[in-house]
C-alpha cells in the first residue's frame, strides 16, 4: 500500500547561496533582499545529476583491451554489493518567482518544475543467478530482497511564503503540489530462492516469493502511443491530470551572532496517491519442488495423469502472479539540509553597493538591516531518507563576494560516492540579470567516464532590490 | 551583459578543458556473454516390492509420461549443454532393468538409457549423462516431450527384501548451461 521515495540530487554547493533565487527552494527561510525576482522560463533552473557510488563507466567500457566479461566480473559480479546504487536525477524549472509583499518582511515565492528522477540497487543475488545460476549450490540463498528500484517523473507546483520574524531569524514555509505523471516502484520485495538435498529426489527447489512492483502512468502512456496522443497525456498527466500529492517545505535561518548563522531545512514533507493508471504486479507464495514424482503404488490408478502439468499447476497455485489496478500512496524523498555559516572579510556594502540594491541581507523593505560580507566559510549537511537507510553528505564551503557582481562558492562534499568531491559554484549579477552555474566533482573531469559522480546547475532570472534609499 | 554571458561561458569552458576522459568503447557490450547453469530435479519413480511382486511377467511397468519441460521456448531456444544425472537405488530382493526412452511429439524415440542394478544389497548406480558439444546431441533434450519409463524384473515374484521399505527409486536431476545473451 505504501512505498518510500527516495532519490534527489544534493544541491549543496546552492544552498545557503543567499544571491541566487533558486536557493529559496532548498531552504523557504533563507534571507531574501530581493524586491522581486522572475525566472526566465525554462531556463531559471536546470539541474541534474547520475551517480553509481562504486563502479563507473570507465570500469565497464574503457578500451583498454580487457575481455567486457572479465571486467564485469572482476568490476561488478565480486564486488558490487546491494548498498551499490545506480541514479540519476533531472529537473527543469519552467517557472519561478517571488515578490515581496506590502509588508517588507514577508516574500512570497511560487514556481512549477519537473523532476525525472530514478535509483536502482545493485540486485547482487539476482545477477548472481543471472549470470551464474544455481548449480553447485546447494544450501545458498539467492535473496529476493536484492531488487530495490524506484522511479519517477512529476511535475511539481509549489508557493511559499518567507517571513522575517525579527532581525535574527527568518521563518519560511512551502507547500507543494505534486502531479504525478509516471511512477515506478519494487522495493519491499522479500524471500529466497534455494536448492537443498532433496527429500525423495536428489535436489529440492524452494522458492519462497513476496515480490511486489508497482507502477503507474505506464498503461496510460501506452495506451496513449497506441491512439498517437503521448504527448497531450504528458501534459494532461502533468498538470493534475494524473496522480496527486501534496507536500510541505520549512526552513529556518538564525543568527547566533552578527556573523555567524545557523540555517536548516525539511523538505518534501510528503505524499502522492496514485491512483490514476495505477497497476501492480505481485508474485507472493511458497513452493517447494523435487521434480515430477511418480509413487507407483500411491499413483497406480492415475499413471496417465499429466504429471508434469500438474507440477506446473501446483507451483503457480502456490505462488500466483497477479495484477491489481488498486491506488497506492508514495512518500516523498523527505531532504535535510542544515549549515553553520560564519562570515567575515569587508561587508560588501561598504565599498560602492551592489548595482540596483542596497546590499544588504533581509533589507528589502526591512526595518533592521543585516550586512553581506565579502566572505564566508562554514559547514553544511545533507541528509536523505533512502530505501536501505539515511543517507549523509558533509560538506564545508567557502564563499567569496567580488564586487556586487560575482559570488563563488567552492564546496568539498563527502558522501557514499566520493570523498574527493570539490564543486564550485559562480553567480553573477548584471544589473537585474542573474545567472548562475554550478559544478561538481571537478577532480573527476580528469576522466569523467572514471567518475562516479557528476551535477550540474545552471539557471538565469531577473532580479530587482527596489530602488535605492 | 555581453560580458557576464562571456563569463559563463569561461566558466564551462574551463570546466570542459580541464576535464577529459579516457576512450570509451561501448561496442563492447556486443562481446557480452551471459551463460548461466542452472540445476533442479527432473523426475522420481519409486516402485515397491510390494508391488513388483504383485505383477506377473517379467515388465512390471510401462508408461508414457508427458513431460514439457525442457522443450518450453525459454530453455529450448537457450540450451547449450548440460547434464542429466541419475541415481538408481535398488533396496528389493531381485535384480531389474530399467529402460528410459526420450520421446518427441510424435513418439518417435530420440534417446535412450538402459540401468541394470542387482538385487539388495547393492550399491547406488550414479549416471552422468552429457549433451551437447562433449555429449550426445542437444537436439534430443530440445526435441523432448514425452518420457516412456520400462521397469524389468529379472528376478523372481515371490522372494522379498529384508531392507526397511524395499523398492526400486529413480531418481534424476539437470545441469544445464543457457545462453542468455
Amino acid at each position: 500500500m505504501f512505498t518510500l521515495g527516495a532519490r534527489a540530487q544534493n544541491k549543496q554547493i546552492l544552498y545557503d547561496f543567499n544571491e541566487i533565487p533558486q536557493s529559496l527552494n532548498l531552504n523557504p527561510g533563507m534571507e531574501t533582499d530581493f524586491k522581486w525576482f522572475a525566472g526566465i522560463p525554462f531556463l531559471s533552473g536546470i539541474s541534474g545529476y547520475a551517480g553509481s557510488n562504486n563502479i563507473s563507466v570507465n570500469d565497464i567500457f574503457a578500451d583498454d583491451g580487457l575481455d567486457i566479461n572479465l571486467k564485469i566480473r572482476e568490476r561488478a559480479l565480486n564486488v558490487l554489493t546491494p548498498k551499490d546504487e545506480f541514479s540519476s536525477t533531472i529537473q527543469l524549472e519552467y517557472i519561478n518567482g517571488g515578490f515581496r509583499s506590502a509588508d517588507p518582511t514577508i516574500f512570497y515565492s511560487f514556481g512549477g518544475y519537473l523532476e525525472l528522477d530514478n535509483i536502482t540497487y545493485w540486485p547482487q543475488d539476482y545477477a548472481s543467478l543471472i549470470f551464474d545460476g544455481n548449480a553447485d549450490q546447494l544450501d545458498r540463498e539467492y535473496d529476493l530482497s536484492d531488487l530495490k528500484s524506484r522511479g519517477s517523473m512529476v511535475n511539481v507546483m509549489h508557493f511559499g511564503i518567507n517571513k522575517r520574524m525579527d532581525r535574527n531569524l527568518t521563518l519560511g514555509v512551502r507547500a507543494k503540489l505534486y502531479s504525478g505523471i509516471v511512477d515506478y516502484s519494487t522495493s519491499t520485495n522479500k524471500g529466497y530462492f534455494r536448492n537443498t538435498i532433496g527429500q525423495n529426489n536428489r535436489i529440492a527447489t524452494t522458492l519462497s516469493a513476496d515480490l511486489m512492483l508497482r507502477t503507474s502512468g505506464i498503461e496510460a502512456f501506452d495506451q496513449a502511443a497506441d491512439d498517437d496522443a503521448v504527448s497531450s497525456e504528458f501534459i494532461k498527466r502533468a498538470f493534475l491530470g494524473g496522480d496527486l500529492g501534496l507536500g510541505l517545505d520549512v526552513g529556518f535561518t538564525y543568527h547566533l551572532s552578527e556573523r555567524t548563522t545557523l540555517t536548516g531545512s525539511i523538505l518534501d514533507l510528503g505524499f502522492m496517491h496514485h491512483s490514476n493508471s495505477a497497476k501492480t504486479y505481485s508474485l507472493e507464495g511458497r513452493a517447494t519442488v523435487e521434480g515430477i514424482q511418480i509413487d507407483i503404488l500411491e499413483d497406480f490408478a492415475n499413471l496417465n495423469t499429466d504429471f508434469w502439468q500438474n507440477l506446473v499447476d501446483e507451483v503457480e497455485a502456490a505462488i500466483p502472479f497477479n495484477t491489481d489496478t488498486k491506488s497506492y500512496i508514495s512518500f516523498r524523498p523527505t531532504k535535510l539540509y542544515g549549515s553553520i555559516r560564519n562570515d567575515f572579510g569587508e561587508p560588501v556594502g561598504n565599498t560602492g553597493g551592489r548595482l540596483d540594491c542596497n546590499c544588504t541581507v533581509g533589507s528589502s523593505g526591512g526595518g533592521e538591516l543585516r550586512m553581506a560580507y565579502r566572505n564566508s566559510i562554514g559547514a553544511q549537511i545533507y541528509m536523505i531518507n533512502r530505501p536501505r537507510g539515511p543517507q549523509v553528505a558533509l560538506t564545508g564551503f567557502y564563499t567569496r563576494r567580488i564586487g556586487n557582481i560575482i559570488a563563488l562558492k567552492a564546496t568539498y562534499t563527502a558522501d557514499k560516492f566520493t570523498y574527493t568531491n570539490v564543486g564550485l559554484g559562480l553567480n553573477i549579477q548584471a544589473g537585474p540579470v542573474n545567472l548562475y552555474a554550478m559544478a561538481d566533482n571537478l577532480l573527476s573531469y580528469r576522466n569523467l567516464a572514471a567518475s562516479h559522480y557528476a551535477s550540474f546547475q545552471f539557471g538565469m532570472n531577473i532580479i530587482s532590490w527596489g530602488a535605492k534609499k | 551583459m555581453k560580458g557576464v554571458c562571456n563569463l559563463i561561458m569561461v566558466f564551462f569552458a574551463l570546466a570542459l578543458m580541464f576535464s577529459c576522459t579516457d576512450k570509451q568503447d561501448f561496442n563492447q557490450i556486443d562481446d557480452l556473454e551471459i551463460t548461466p547453469t542452472y540445476e533442479t530435479s527432473v523426475f522420481y519413480v519409486k516402485a515397491q516390492e510390494s508391488i513388483i511382486n504383485r505383477i506377473n511377467g517379467v515388465s512390471f511397468f510401462s508408461q508414457d509420461f508427458n513431460f514439457d519441460a525442457f522443450a518450453e521456448p525459454f530453455f529450448a531456444n537457450r540450451v547449450l549443454s548440460g547434464v542429466l544425472t541419475y541415481e538408481l537405488e535398488n533396496t528389493t530382493s531381485k535384480p531389474i532393468e530399467i529402460i528410459l526412452e526420450f520421446l518427441d511429439e510424435n513418439e518417435n524415440i530420440l534417446d535412450t538409457e538402459i540401468f541394470r542394478t542387482d538385487a539388495a544389497p547393492t550399491s547406488t548406480l550414479t549416471r552422468d549423462v552429457a549433451y551437447g558439444p562433449t555429449g550426445k546431441n542437444l537436439e534430443i533434450i530440445r526435441n523432448t516431450s514425452k518420457i516412456r519409463l520400462n521397469a524389468t524384473n529379472l528376478g523372481d515374484n515371490t522372494s522379498a527384501s529384508s531392507l526397511p521399505d524395499p523398492a526400486i527409486i529413480l531418481r534424476s536431476s539437470a545441469k544445464f548451461t543457457l545462453e542468455v545473451r
